[in-house]
């Protein structure tokens, strides 16, 4: 996916290719930071509403306004809300992934427990996260505004994490080694090696990620929490309001907003920074398409910038005074000070505490679930199971083909891969109702319709995923199978499926997590105002939720982590495995 | 120049540094340890160039981490200045073989990041990395990120960055294994050069390299190591006058010297005592069978005879390699050793002059005169099933050869049982089966 210049980029860049000219034309005239003041203002006035929103008295239940014109606001609630949980997202990723990376006890519990985050849908942190927040902050609106943020984040931070602590420990030997013996210390490790050769993959991360929160934004804004009816201003919101009363323009309207959103984030803040952040390649070879942001030349061009480039490189090549010979210290690096020391196995302390309180009380709430019930858990889960993993069979058999045609066309794959990127990150449960609504008509089942909805959000990890792998083909390759006159599907079954397979694994294990969170949504779903559920593990959860059931919901949420684990460890784990061994284009 | 590392240690007396009778282990990630330096003592002195010479997997590395303190090894100690180095060598920067620049810094900001790290203020951080630059002569390149620098260039930043810190001993990682070869040559003479004029701390200089033209060109003492497990063969002392010259007679002399102690350690020409035990077990070097067949092509195609190092420089392979391939030659009794010479046999001619299809037959008796080849036979015999697991002949390796590698020499194993149609092995099962 980061190979090509995005459709909408390349709309964007003709459309200033004027103004940019025109701007390039007339530096003096300051018209880029006129622009950038303009920018800066609108920011100040939005942040002026936000504040007014967060410290504003508690109102669990605003009014949503219908109308568009309330769009705008809404959408910048849900904006600030979303980058918000990403910053706290991206400092978690720093913290728990370096602890993790650095500290090989605390590594055998954070590891272990990253992959249960991950496994346990966002209801499960729900009433926890809004029922202490709110008694936190009982007289304002920050507890509620609080809880949608950590709502969000959960759908973000778990995939970063892992990328960052993956990335931390496949930095090359040879870089670690300069560190130590040119005596950096551990914050100029981290600063000078570390993060930087951890940036590009959390800068990919970071935006999948951002998708990811966006996934269950409608519940993060407006959710039922046994008597009580939670609702944040937000698209999320005018959305469910919208699906709620059945307001058919009102929902394109929300999507609209939504798509918005997301090319926005997209040209406003991932492009610039995926661009900024090629410097960070470890590989050297040049053979990558150079990539571009038109926004970032605009900032480039500015005074501004201008100004702070100028600055930093005062500082880096001033007129050199002849060298003063003088000694240097050599340190024998001496024992680490004690409070090094410790402040590890404290936090370790602490971490195992809060852990084995919290299975503790864990334990405490589920004591109440009786056998039955728990027989009932398990079989729903079984059954989400199976929706879970045909949903991922007919993404493949859709997404392989269609992967490859994209992947295998460079004039495909640069026009169509930003458009599924956008695709990808749109939350597929904003289109459920519109899907619902085709299958009533057809008469299909939830049983069955659940899966067509999962299949909605999870499918394009395996698309993406199938493309990334159809471009890495080596072209001897290609030629053989073109020189041997292989064709047809023998070309397909002796070339391309094994050439994509590893990629397509971690397409179908993004794409399975992804299913197993999204059948809180898609077993029960709202349609005509009223609640449709079909027997599942998913709507089992959504349930006992809504309906505060806290016992239930500890239990079902457990089985699903422990079902999500499982089958990670015992069946595409052997699949990694099989596609390193066999199937790998790099040994 | 004095430093505080001067007044920190007694001024040297005899060592700069000092290895002293140190052994090191790696653990396997199976768990079994592999020995890669066994009871090696060094010492560097101050104003001297000392090389480290030998074949890859000989320990040559590992022995200058443990003298940089970036390894602690195993057993026995390194002493920096006569007292027992704790951590890492106050007095020592590395210059590495994969050059180690952070591809994210341009030249300035690599140099000067470890001239920031030591702590000094930002001045002389701008004037050392400065004058270090100006030393390797890449002014003008200061901007210039590592991506856009060809090899020889990078390794200029990576020596000023080292240069910078004005250490007092150099440490050199094959530095220039990664650089061509016309620019290799201009780098070490001004390696020799920015050593020899001595305005700064830097009294000596230890690298290691694999390259014998190299290290009879840079260094005053060259140190022969032999490998399984990494020891010191021969230390040579290199009087040589500088400047060198490679095509001179007595430069030509040492080198042809060197080429002897190595072959003389690699390939010893062991009376065979009647009457007694044979070895244990042949150690199986690590060769491609299509290495042995093409060094038996070009014996055959020689007269049957040629020195050992002319090979290695016909066919443009490190020596290091070229010795394992005759090793597993010799092992196969397809060629003798007699001095630096290798010199084909009956057999390996009977073989060679076969065609493909004729060759396996030969090759597969051959193999089954080696312990490994025949224990695993005899044991796949007694099978029912005719069939067993890796792990069992991993098991027999590690008995047979406790110094190698053994999944190394499995995978060799492999492809000698394969290439005589001896042995099936399924990658899957991971089964030794009999064909």
């Amino acid at each position: 996916m980061d190979a090509s210049t995005s459709v909408v980029n390349t709309i964007f860049q003709k459309a200033w290719g004027e103004t940019s000219a025109f701007i390039g034309r007339s530096r003096k005239t300051g018209g880029v930071d006129l622009l950038i003041l303009l920018g800066m203002i609108g920011l100040f006035f939005g942040l002026l509403e936000l504040r007014g929103e967060w410290t504003g008295s508690l109102r669990p239940t605003v009014t949503i306004d219908l109308s568009p014109w309330a769009l705008p606001r809404y959408a910048f609630f849900s904006l600030s809300r979303g980058l918000l949980a990403y910053l706290f997202s991206l400092a978690f990723t720093l913290v728990y992934g370096y602890w993790a990376a650095k500290n090989r006890t605390a590594e055998r519990i954070l590891v272990p427990l990253l992959d249960i985050l991950q496994s346990v849908p966002v209801l499960g942190f729900m009433p926890g996260l809004v029922l202490g927040l709110v008694a936190l902050f009982p007289n304002s609106n920050v507890g509620l505004e609080l809880a949608a943020v950590v709502m969000i984040f959960t759908g973000q931070a778990w995939n970063m994490t892992f990328s960052f602590y993956y990335s931390l420990r496949s930095v090359p030997k040879e870089l670690q080694d300069a560190g130590v013996v040119f005596r950096f210390n551990w914050w100029q490790r981290f600063k000078w090696v570390e993060l930087p050769s951890a940036t590009m993959g959390l800068v990919w991360n970071s935006m999948m990620s951002m998708a990811g929160g966006w996934f269950f934004l409608m519940i993060s804004e407006a959710f039922v929490l046994g008597e009580k009816d939670f609702r944040l201003p937000g698209v999320g919101s005018y959305m469910s309001v919208a699906v709620a009363r059945g307001d058919v323009p009102a929902m394109l309207w929300a999507i609209l907003a939504m798509v918005v959103m997301i090319v926005i984030l997209d040209q406003f803040l991932w492009r610039p920074v995926v661009v900024w952040a090629q410097k960070f390649r470890i590989e050297e070879d040049g053979q990558q398409q150079v990539m571009t942001s038109w926004f970032l030349d605009l900032l480039r061009y500015s005074t501004f910038a201008r100004w702070i480039k100028r600055r930093s490189q005062a500082s880096k090549s001033r007129p050199a005074v002849v060298a003063p010979k003088v000694a240097i210290r050599h340190e024998t690096p001496g024992p680490v000070g004690s409070l090094g020391r410790i402040i590890p196995v404290i936090a370790l302390g602490a971490l195992t505490i809060v852990l084995a309180y919290g299975a503790w009380r864990l334990l405490g709430l589920v004591r109440f679930v009786s056998f039955a019930q728990w027989a009932g858990i398990v079989g729903a889960a079984f059954t989400t199971l199976a929706r879970v993993l045909t949903a991922v069979a007919l993404g493949t058999l859709w997404a392989l083909p269609a992967g490859l045609a994209i992947g295998l066309s460079p004039r495909l794959s640069r026009t169509l891969q930003p458009v599924v990127q956008v695709a990808a990150s749109f939350p597929a449960p904003m289109l459920f109702p519109m899907v619902i609504a085709v299958m009533a008509w057809a008469g299909i089942p939830l049983g069955w319709g659940s899966i067509v909805l999962m299949l909605l959000g999870t499918q394009w990890y395996i698309l993406f995923n199938v493309i990334a792998g159809a471009m890495a083909i080596p072209s001897d390759l290609k030629e053989a199978a073109r020189t041997y006159q292989i064709r047809g599907w023998q070309r397909f079954k002796i070339l391309y499926v094994p050439s994509v397979f590893p990629y397509l694994v971690t397409g179908w294990v993004t794409a399975a997590g992804g299913a197993w969170n999204a059948s809180i949504v898609s077993e029960y779903v709202m349609y005509k105002g009223q609640m449709m559920a079909a027997w599942g593990l998913g709507a089992e959860i959504s349930k006992v939720a809504a309906a505060a059931e806290f016992p239930l919901l500890a239990a079902s949420v457990m089985v699903m982590a422990v079902m999500v684990v499982l089958f990670n460890r015992m069946v595409w784990r052997r699949f990694y495995r099989m596609a390193a061994d066999r199937y790998s284009l790099s040994r | 120049m004095d430093s505080v590392s001067n007044q920190q240690f007694p001024p040297a007396t005899g060592a700069l540094c000092e290895a002293k009778r140190i052994s090191h282990e790696f653990a396997l990630p199976s768990g079994n340890p592999v020995k890669v330096l066994e009871d090696v003592s060094l010492e560097i002195h101050p104003n001297e160039v000392i090389a480290l010479l030998g074949p890859s997997g000989c320990g040559k590395s590992t022995l200058m981490r443990a003298l940089a303190g970036l390894i602690r090894p195993t057993s026995g100690e390194v002493l920096y200045h006569g007292l027992p180095l704790r951590g890492l060598n106050p007095g020592v920067a590395i210059v590495f073989q994969n050059f180690a620049l952070y591809p994210w810094m341009d030249v300035v900001e690599n140099v000067q990041s470890v001239l920031k790290a030591i702590g000094l203020p930002d001045d002389q951080v701008r004037s050392r990395s400065e004058s270090a630059i100006r030393t390797v002569g890449l002014s003008g390149f200061e901007e210039a990120y590592p991506r856009e620098l060809s090899g020889g260039m990078k390794q200029r930043v990576g020596i000023a960055r080292a240069l910078s810190v004005d250490p007092e001993i150099l440490f050199m990682d094959e530095p220039f294994s990664q650089v061509d070869a016309l620019t290799a040559e201009s780098l070490r003479s001004e390696v020799i050069d920015i050593w020899a004029i001595k305005e700064r701390n830097l009294a000596s200089i230890l690298m290691v390299s694999h390259d014998i033209k190299e290290v009879v060109y840079m260094a005053d003492r060259i140190v022969v190591m032999g490998a399984g497990p990494g020891r010191v063969r021969a230390i040579m002392p290199n009087p040589l006058p500088r400047p060198r010259d490679y095509s001179a007679a007595h430069f030509l002399r040492m080198v042809d010297h060197l080429h002897e102690i190595i072959t003389g350690h690699e390939m010893p020409d062991l009376p065979e005592l009647p009457g007694e035990e044979p070895p244990a077990s042949e150690i199986i070097p690590d060769a491609e069978t299509s290495e042995i067949i093409g060094l038996l092509e070009y014996l055959d195609g020689r007269a049957g005879r040629q020195d050992v190092f002319r090979i290695a420089a016909d066919t443009n392979k490190e020596f290091g390699r070229m010795i394992n391939v005759v090793k597993a030659a010799e092992i196969l009794d397809f060629i003798d050793t007699p001095g630096r010479d290798a010199v084909i046999t009956a057999t390996g001619r009977r073989f060679i002059r076969e065609t493909a299809e004729g060759r396996k037959p030969i090759w597969r008796e051959q193999l089954l005169k080696l312990w490994l080849f025949r224990d695993v036979y005899e044991v796949l015999d007694r099978q029912e099933r005719k069939a067993i697991g890796s792990d069992i002949i991993k098991e027999m390796i590690v008995f047979q050869m406790p110094a190698e590698n053994f999944d190394r020499v499995f995978d060799t194993f492999v492809r000698w049982a394969r290439f005589g149609n001896l042995f099936a092995y399924n990658e899957d099962t991971e089964e030794m089966s009999l064909q």
